[in-house]
């Protein structure tokens, strides 16, 4: 009977595992923070036509203290001034490497995960989503502006 | 038939603890400011699970593996009977409930353990998607296990989510556990707090 148990629970976790595997790992296709920036700037375009990606605003963008958490306010929260220094989660003090490619050469080369983390943080942070000309604005100020 | 005993304490204190616990850290999941509380009530769901694992050997008649694990060919036959509206009565378990137990706590265990994985940073994002995925198969399950249990109350004609409250349900007297098994809920309460604490470390 043990026998019966345990061959039905390992074969769940290997079916699990695989499936899990087989899901997630097609999901890193890989792009140059240029590319999304131009992706975004593009959209942003399509909305307001004549848009053209600012450093400076996504500077503001970055360091502005919105209302809608209390403990994590801004990007800079967690982030630092400077998104070239490593950083620290407001929550659970854990470490993050920095956000911009210049520091971390890995940061803003997968588009799903871009896309993940502005919805999640954004949201967070901001109360709302960011528009397509807010995130072409923050990737500009982390390729070029910090 | 009469009302008795089948469910002990831990099992019924394990079930609720664990579904709240995996509600709590669903609703969770995506914020940073709560990162703390979803470790925190994962670790716990983790816990209590492979608490289930060892409970599922020693614990009470109706808890053990051996008395409710079939395969696959009676518990599609237990389905079966259901559609056909003859379903056997068990006191304890049905095989496919005894399947939705040991996809549960198999799928509570894989998602506890890419989530620590991930929350340790020990992989890539693939890790925190395959933690995800996880909890997309647990749902999926979860969906089939209300199912089944809202379906085979109404076939049986018994409460089995008053019976996950309360540990009575129909049987037979010399099927009935003999108690509550406090200590045993006890350790589950203790082991499971030491779990959420160490895996927010």
């Amino acid at each position: 009977m043990l026998k019966t148990v345990l061959r039905a629970a390992l074969s769940t976790t290997f079916v699990t595992l695989a499936a899990a595997i087989t899901l997630a790992a097609p999901a890193a296709s890989a792009a140059t923070p240029a590319q999304l920036l131009n992706t975004y700037a593009a959209e942003a375009a399509r909305q307001t036509p004549g848009f053209q990606p600012s450093a400076q605003r996504g500077a503001e963008l970055y360091a502005r203290r919105f209302t809608a958490s209390e403990k994590m306010p801004a990007c800079a929260t967690c982030h630092t001034d400077s998104p070239l220094q490593a950083g620290r989660h407001a929550v659970t003090g854990k470490a993050i490497k920095p956000l911009a490619p210049r520091a971390e050469p890995a940061r803003f080369t997968d588009p799903a995960k871009v896309e993940k983390w502005f919805r999640r943080n954004c949201s967070e942070v901001t109360g709302r989503e960011c528009s397509a000309a807010e995130k072409a604005d923050f990737i500009r100020f982390m390729t070029e502006g910090s | 038939m009469k009302k008795i005993l089948v469910w002990d304490l831990p099992v019924r204190l394990g079930h609720w603890l664990m579904a709240g616990g995996f509600a709590f850290a669903w609703a969770t999941g995506d914020s940073e400011v709560w990162r703390l509380a979803h470790v925190f009530a994962g670790g716990a769901v983790t816990a209590i699970a492979l608490f289930r694992l060892l409970w599922g050997i020693i614990g009470s008649r109706h808890a053990r593996f051996a008395s409710f694990v079939r395969g696959p060919r009676q518990a599609l036959g237990y389905l079966k009977d259901l559609l056909r509206r003859a379903p056997r009565h068990y006191a304890g378990h049905n095989p496919a409930g005894g399947w939705a137990i040991v996809l549960l706590l198999s799928l509570a265990l894989l998602t506890g353990a890419s989530g620590w994985l991930a929350y340790q940073e020990m992989g890539g994002e693939w890790l925190a998607e395959a933690h995800e995925w996880c909890v997309h198969l647990m749902l999926a399950v979860i969906g089939a296990h209300v199912l089944g249990v809202l379906v085979g109350s109404l076939a049986h004609r018994e409460s089995l989510i008053g019976a996950m409250f309360t540990g009575r349900k129909l049987g037979r007297p010399e099927e009935a556990i003999s108690g509550q098994h406090l200590l045993g809920a006890a350790c589950l309460l203790g082991w499971a707090a030491a779990g959420a604490w160490w895996l927010a470390q």
